[in-house]
């Protein structure tokens, strides 16, 4: 079988998402599931300058915290979110 | 307590934020009373009954967030621009460092246990062998909890094999140590001032957000604005906060327009050093157990509570208090602002004439986020020689001020006892400790449970924080997991 790419995810730690809930997704050890984690390669980004886009943003989904999977930017990223999208990353 | 990142904090922090650019942007006297509406713009999905009480509330978190006492001075014929005027003409009382929104208080039930529907009236009927007051009875084939025989130990609860019975607590009440928050007659939440410590449990517990503390960020936004350098104190607790290194949260502060930024360690270590040697001196003169003196909200159970406290509790001035007067000596032309994890830190600094403002980090995060600072893009300040007190970094943490004290201990280790977090349980414990003497030498009392880094103006969990404190590793928070 072909090994399958790792999905690669990058959470912003510029300091309005930090600030903001992305802290909480460095926690991404206790709570997301193994066998996502296995298939991802997680790292820190600096500012993705999404936040300086949406600032005038009213839905959640356009605002801090935001990540990036494979190159595309998600937005109000909490913990549930973060596991849901990076599971069907993965799992794609 | 409530987890810190909710949703009631992450829109208190982007209010505050939406103030401050205001303030920056110099619009904050004239456009003060649009931020309701541009924060809870008219076509959002409401998270209370509609978006007019949001948009009321919005004005009433502004109105702390100004640094006004909403119980007493809540005018609602007075447009919010007022309130600015007011505020930036002359500064608030620091005291009383909470207030409470009634409107924004959902008048919550009393405490009490109650049997739900899981209720199988079993035939073993465990809740009634165990209830000490006779206070279950049967009826329609159902456990019933009589309230007025009910003393709420919770008894009948934890032997339930259905978990039948809940616990309907009163999140407020049950957070404050020392019974100083009650509803009222018409069940709204009061503050009884005269007993509060300012420990801040109760604002981080209700979950309408009807407890708001008054902030301390107007006079040190005027300091910033007066031209006259301002110096940047920070807790110990500071590091981890930010997604940066201790020296780029140096920079970011510089950046932010503090001409200078003194780490309260340094104050800490002498806090430390006098803690040691009256330890020993009172050891020596036998007389008995001390306790340390450096949280502002234990500070106040013994000004205000148990006043045995007084004389036992170390002489020694806190961390900031030692700052600040390091601070006054070296610059005296200089404004000295604590920023930290405390809301009590306020009536601390409101005594000690060496401090002219405190502001939390929650609130130096929306300043940060106001003038579109990132810390992760500092360059790194240089924090001087840290040698001598870098170990005092560890006041932060539960059982590092005991760590400090007894590393400067000279003679056989004495035996320590920490307090982590004074609730309801702690307090009574310490109101035992006046007839009967704690085995313990030296008692660590931190207020919050874990300690400083898990204060009310804190921006990240705990947890987090410890994954990001020491040396370099906020400068690369998320390692990659391939390697």
């Amino acid at each position: 079988m072909e090994k399958k790419e790792k999905v690669v995810v990058r959470i912003c730690v510029g300091t309005a998402c930090f600030v903001q809930g992305g802290a909480d997704l460095l926690l991404y050890n206790d709570f997301l599931d193994p066998n996502v984690l296995a298939g991802c390669e997680i790292e820190g980004a600096s500012c993705l300058q999404s936040c300086k886009k949406t600032c005038d943003a009213t839905k959640a989904e356009d605002k801090p915290p935001f990540i990036s999977i494979n190159g595309r930017i998600y937005g109000g990223v909490t913990q549930e979110r973060f596991c849901k999208l990076l599971a069907e990353a993965v799992n794609a | 307590m409530l987890e810190l990142n909710n949703q009631y904090t992450l829109m208190k922090r982007r209010l505050q934020t939406e103030v401050l650019k205001q303030f920056f942007a110099g619009t904050l006297e004239k456009d003060a009373d649009k931020i309701p509406f541009i924060v809870i713009p008219k076509d959002r999905i409401p998270n209370r009954c509609c978006i007019y009480k949001e948009r009321a509330m919005v004005r009433y978190r502004i109105m702390a967030f100004l640094g006004i006492d909403i119980e007493r001075f809540d005018d609602e014929m007075k447009p919010l621009t007022e309130y600015v005027k007011e505020v930036m003409e002359t500064d608030q009382p620091p005291a009383p460092s909470l207030t409470t929104i009634s409107t924004a208080c959902s008048a919550c039930p009393p405490n009490q246990y109650r049997v739900s529907d899981s209720c199988r009236g079993c035939f073993a009927r465990p809740c009634i062998a165990n209830c000490p007051r006779d206070a279950i009875n049967f009826i329609n084939g159902r456990a019933h909890i009589q309230e007025e025989r009910c003393v709420k130990c919770g008894k009948c609860m934890e032997v339930c094999p259905f978990h039948a019975v809940i616990h309907i607590p009163v999140p407020c009440e049950d957070a404050c140590p020392v019974g100083a928050v009650k509803k009222n007659e018409a069940g709204y939440v009061e503050i009884d001032h005269k007993k509060c410590i300012s420990c801040g449990r109760c604002a981080m517990s209700c979950p309408f957000g009807a407890i708001v503390e008054r902030s301390g960020i107007f006079p040190v936004l005027k300091m910033l604005a007066s031209g006259k350098p301002v110096t940047a104190m920070i807790a110990p607790a500071i590091e981890g906060q930010f997604p940066g290194t201790l020296s780029q949260i140096k920079e970011a502060l510089l950046n932010v327009g503090f001409a200078k930024v003194v780490e309260v360690s340094r104050g800490a270590e002498v806090t430390a050093q006098r803690e040691a040697k009256e330890l020993k001196k009172r050891k020596e003169e036998g007389r008995g157990w001390m306790t340390t003196s450096c949280c502002p909200a234990y500070l106040e159970i013994g000004n205000k509570l148990l006043p045995y406290l007084k004389e036992k509790r170390s002489d020694a001035k806190t961390p900031m208090g030692y700052t600040a007067e390091i601070c006054k000596s070296e610059d005296p032309g200089s404004f000295t602002v604590f920023v930290g994890p405390c809301l009590a830190k306020k009536i601390e600094a409101a005594r000690d004439p060496n401090v002219d403002g405190v502001i939390t980090f929650s609130e130096l995060a929306c300043i940060f986020m106001a003038k579109g600072v990132d810390v992760r893009e500092m360059k790194k300040a240089d924090l001087g020689d840290t040698s001598s007190f870098e170990d005092c970094r560890g006041f932060a943490i539960t059982h590092g001020v005991a760590d400090s004290v007894m590393r400067r201990y000279d003679g056989p280790a004495p035996k320590v006892l920490p307090v982590n977090g004074v609730d309801k349980k702690a307090y009574t414990l310490m109101k035992v400790w006046e007839k009967h003497a704690p085995d313990a030498d030296i008692v660590e009392v931190m207020c919050c449970e874990g300690g400083c880094i898990a204060g009310p103006g804190t921006v990240v969990k705990p947890a987090v924080a410890m994954k990001l404190r020491g040396g370099e590793k906020a400068a690369t928070p998320v390692k990659s997991m391939s390697k």
